[in-house]
């Protein structure tokens, strides 16, 4: 259980590398979350997040191409590793059980 | 393309992590870029700032230790390794740099010791910054003399009419009035003993003061008149294991009055300026009747504590002007003089910190004996000197030995060290000398201060209870580290490594100039300190050798003789009568300190108002007073028993001749106070004062004053001369020890601070030049080591012993004497300066300079040769085999 440790912002930021798959550097993630969540998220939050990450294994960067309008500097390009991949399927399979297992009672109970 | 603020930029660049930096500004200015095309600059740059703000993170900022370290214990355990190996492996080298920096930093701790107890004095008394010391100014002629005895209704002036002043108390140890020394015993005893620290002090400076009471109320204790308060190691003294409180002490023999024990203190520290242990009272007290509320006569030293707040300067101006014109104009019109408006406008008074008292009283005549404030500044300087010549020598070695590490720093920055990293090798090697020099430094310290303490006559001690102590060495032995490592660290760390480890670096030659340049600043400190010792030891030796007008050989003295009351002169006569004595003379009045002096106004008959008094000293004498001193009459006659007349014929000094304007002084009538004396003969001069002074008029009359009988002896056996003298003495005064005292021991007495200073000069001089002399030794080693090759082929091609010798010399020889042309004026400049304290005085010559320099060329020559010697003696193959 423990080794697979997700936290909410983390697991976003994950799947949304996914998402992007092969275009997933900063800006584009950045631009990403807040459209598709509605919420913004600063350069520092997600660069922390992707750090974090990097370094738990979950996610493996490679350097880009510098373009003009980044004044020379590179992109810096992420991918979910095997690890990775396993750590949001253990995320994923341990929500689907949870919400399995609620009773259907409870919900209506909430809904109604 | 829109470039976001710089400065925000710099600052993100400055915490981010390194590897991080690049993505993350590339991601940064991309956003900045697109806002700036939709929202317009001003908000591109205000969210840029707080995007670079956000980014504060941990994981995206640098950590602290830096990308390369993650941890630097093992490489600094690596550097005291290697630091402790190379010092193991040059032993001789390692040995000379701690131990010069070991005695360095011994002779600092002694001086610092030494500064720190001569600051210290006087800072003891609660509010000690409000009590000050009244000093009279009186300015001849552009001469200013300064002093410190006032009239005795001066107190109770300052008290009653300047509100500023809180109290006022004074002292009196005028030896005319029998304070000072006495013969004191207890009431119930018979037994006399000699106190020679007795002072009349009033109540009030106690309450200034404030010493630490054992026995007595500290506010009452000297309030009635006849009463006493005694040290503690006093009142161990005359009462052991007793409460001496209310019992009774006998001065002199004076058993109509004796004094009541009103209180006991703790015995004064060391370092005060008053030091006395006996203190009688002067409330109720007088010396003649009238004294206490006559303006005539300045005995008093008085001091002042003044109210919070007030500023001494215009106290002491108001106080000027209200007691000159209140007291001192009518007293002057009194008497009739003439020059009132000069004498006024010419004197002044000045109020003295009472911890300024100790180091800046020079020229203030108070009777006492001072530290002196440019002492405590050449102590400094030369502690300075000693560790910076102790720097020198660790830096020399350490450049001139780089060779033996520059394949270690070529490698060890192959291998990946930075600059930073060699650095701080170099220094923590210097750390790990320094830190061993400390410890050596500390215990030669500890095993010096004995003698140190006999040297200059102190009672220092470490202080290693005082909560600085030990955090102050270590900071030192830090802070010197890195002072003598820093120019050898950076100098080491600069090698090249490709050149270094291809060898081609020629062996430690590249800063020669600047170690030639470190050995002249040495050996110039260390010429200076010579040419200083040689200059205090002639002027010791002028001084105690000097023609002084009197003879002061064979001279013996008693003192406390008054105690025989009538029977002095059958005294005197029963002396006479011994083989050994030559002739027998009662004065108070030697030509040494510590006999009695006094201030008299001397002018000539019928022109007292006319003239400015000229003043001297008033000596009663014997008859036989000039025979046995040796003194001369240069014109006239010594006085003579069958005239009656010379009961009021005085003698005068040829000072007094000078100064009174006398063309034939035979006849003259000088009037003192009221009493006129004719003169019958003229005294070569003769000083009575230390050599630091002129000499003073001094007019001799015949008169009683018992305290004091000489002797001339003719004997060589002192110890048999003491023993027949006590003996005589015994019969005259079976309760009373005899003290004994030879003039030429108490004169050389007078300069015992001079002589003191003399070894302590001397004694750190040595230091200074040992210190310089080992790094010299060690210098010239290393060359041999360097030159071995060239001089083992010299020695194959049938160079000589002396060739070798003098090859190697030679360079040293020109540092010296450019260190010698350097030292000259220096010297001459310092101890000029120094000379001109003395009124008599040695003159500055150039064979001092001349001897000096020879020395210090002869010191380097031996220190040189034996190793320039080893090296001739070597057997040349072996320089040569390795190749």
């Amino acid at each position: 259980m423990k080794q697979y440790q997700l936290g909410e912002f983390e697991e976003v930021v994950m799947l949304t590398v996914g998402v992007l798959y092969d275009k997933a550097y900063g800006v584009a993630i950045k631009k990403e979350i807040e459209s598709r969540l509605r919420r913004s998220v600063s350069v520092g939050a997600l660069q922390s997040a992707l750090a974090r990450l990097e370094q738990k294994g979950y996610l493996k960067s490679y350097e880009g191409e510098a373009s003009e309008e980044r004044a020379g500097r590179p992109k810096k390009f992420f991918q979910i590793t095997a690890y990775g991949r396993k750590a949001i399927e253990f995320t994923r399979k341990t929500r689907e059980e949870l919400w399995s297992d609620i009773p259907k009672v409870a919900l209506k109970l909430i809904m109604g | 393309m829109p470039h976001p603020p710089q400065i925000i930029l710099r600052f993100f660049r400055w915490y981010v992590h390194p590897k991080l930096r690049d993505s993350i500004e590339g991601d940064l200015i991309e956003l900045y870029r697109e806002r700036v095309r939709e929202k317009g600059k001003r908000k591109a740059d205000i969210l840029f700032a707080a995007d670079v703000l956000l980014c504060l993170r941990r994981g995206i900022i640098r950590p602290a230790e830096g990308h390369q370290q993650i941890n630097t214990y093992g490489m600094l355990k690596n550097y005291f390794t290697i630091g402790w190996r190379s010092l193991l492996k040059q032993r001789m080298y390692s040995a000379i740099k701690i131990g010069g920096f070991a005695l360095g930093i011994a002779a600092c701790i002694l001086i610092s010791l030494f500064i720190k107890d001569e600051l210290s004095y006087d800072k003891q008394y609660p509010n000690a910054n409000r009590i000050y010391r009244v000093i009279g100014v009186g300015n001849h002629n552009g001469q200013l003399s300064k002093g410190v005895h006032f009239q005795p209704p001066m107190a109770k002036a300052l008290r009653e009419e300047y509100i500023e002043i809180e109290k006022v108390g004074r002292y009196n140890n005028v030896e005319l009035f029998g304070a000072a020394n006495a013969e004191v015993r207890r009431a119930d005893q018979m037994e006399n003993l000699y106190e020679d620290h007795i002072t009349f002090i009033d109540q009030e400076l106690f309450d200034i003061f404030q010493p630490k009471f054992i026995y007595g109320n500290p506010a009452k204790a000297l309030a009635e008149p006849l009463s006493v308060v005694l040290t503690r190691s006093k009142a161990e003294k005359y009462y052991p294991g007793e409460n001496p409180l209310g019992k009774s002490l006998i001065f002199n023999d004076d058993k109509a009055r004796p004094f009541t024990i009103g209180g006991v203190i703790e015995d004064l520290p060391p370092n005060t300026h008053l030091p006395f242990d006996i203190f009688l009272t002067l409330s109720g007290w007088e010396f003649w009747k009238g004294e206490q509320t006559s303006w005539c006569c300045s005995n008093y030293p008085t001091y002042i504590k003044i109210k919070e707040g007030t500023d001494p300067h215009e106290l002491a101006k108001k106080i000027t002007k209200g007691v000159i014109d209140k007291y001192i104009i009518p007293m002057l019109k009194e008497e009739g003089r003439s020059d009132i408006d000069e004498i006024v406008k010419n004197s002044w008074i000045e109020l003295q910190p009472v911890t300024d008292i100790h180091l800046k009283s020079e020229g203030i005549w108070d009777g006492l004996s001072h530290g002196d404030i440019r002492f405590v500044w050449l102590f400094s300087a030369v502690a300075a000197f000693i560790l910076i010549i102790a720097s020198i020598n660790f830096i020399n070695l350490s450049t001139a030995r780089s060779a033996n590490r520059a394949k270690e720093v070529g490698l060890r920055k192959v291998v990946g060290s930075v600059r930073s990293n060699l650095v701080g090798q170099f220094l923590a090697e210097s750390l790990l000398y320094s830190v061993l020099s400390f410890v050596f430094g500390l215990v030669l310290a500890i095993l010096l201060l004995p003698y140190f303490n006999i040297v200059a006559s102190k009672s220092l001690e470490m202080p290693w209870l005082d909560w600085w102590f030990v955090p102050a060495l270590v900071a030192a032995s830090l802070f010197v580290g890195v002072l003598a490592g820093i120019y050898p660290a950076l100098y080491l760390s600069s090698f090249r490594p490709i050149q270094v480890l291809k060898g081609n670096l020629s062996m430690g030659s590249r800063s020669s100039s600047l170690r030639g340049g470190l050995v002249v600043f040495q050996f110039t400190i260390s010429i200076v300190l010579i040419v200083g010792t040689f200059i205090i030891y002639r002027q010791m030796n002028f001084i105690l050798n000097k023609k002084l007008g009197y003879d002061k050989q064979q001279v013996l003295y008693m003192e406390g003789t008054h105690m025989l009351g009538n029977q002095i002169q059958t005294f005197k006569e029963e002396l006479k009568k011994l083989p050994m004595v030559k002739s027998v003379s009662i004065s108070d009045y030697l030509p040494v300190r510590g006999t009695k002096r006094n201030g008299n106004q001397f002018s000539l008959e019928g022109r007292g108002k006319i003239d400015k008094p000229v003043s001297g000293q008033f000596w009663r004498i014997d008859h036989d007073y000039i025979k046995t001193l040796g003194m001369h009459i240069t014109d006239g006659r010594d006085f003579d028993r069958d005239m009656a007349s010379d009961s009021s014929a005085a003698l005068i000094n040829q000072e007094m001749v000078k100064q009174l304007g006398l063309k034939d002084p035979l006849g003259a009538r000088i009037v003192n106070y009221s009493q006129t004396w004719t003169v019958i003969g003229v005294v070569e001069n003769f000083n009575f004062e230390s050599l630091k002074h002129n000499i003073d008029p001094v007019m001799l009359t015949l008169g009683n004053s018992p305290t004091i009988v000489s002797m001339k002896i003719s004997s060589e056996d002192l110890q048999g001369t003491i023993a027949s003298v006590t003996e005589v003495w015994k019969k005259f005064a079976p309760n009373q020890p005899a003290r004994f005292a030879f003039l030429d021991e108490s004169y050389a007495r007078m300069y015992d601070d001079v002589k003191r200073m003399g070894k302590i000069f001397t004694s750190f001089a040595v230091f200074a030049i040992i210190v310089a002399c080992l790094g010299l030794f060690a210098l010239s080693a290393f060359m041999v080591e360097q030159r071995s090759k060239e001089i083992s082929i010299r020695l194959v091609l049938g160079a000589s012993m002396n060739n070798i010798v003098r090859l190697l010399t030679q360079n040293f020889m020109a540092l010296i004497m450019i260190s010698i042309v350097l030292a000259t004026p220096i010297a001459w400049y310092v101890m000029q300066k120094w000379l001109e304290d003395f009124a008599f005085r040695v003159e500055m010559s150039w064979e001092i300079f001349l001897v000096a320099g020879l020395l210090s060329i002869l010191i380097a020559i031996v220190t040189i040769s034996f190793q320039a010697i080893r090296a001739a003696l070597t057997n040349p193959v072996n320089g040569l085999r390795s190749e």
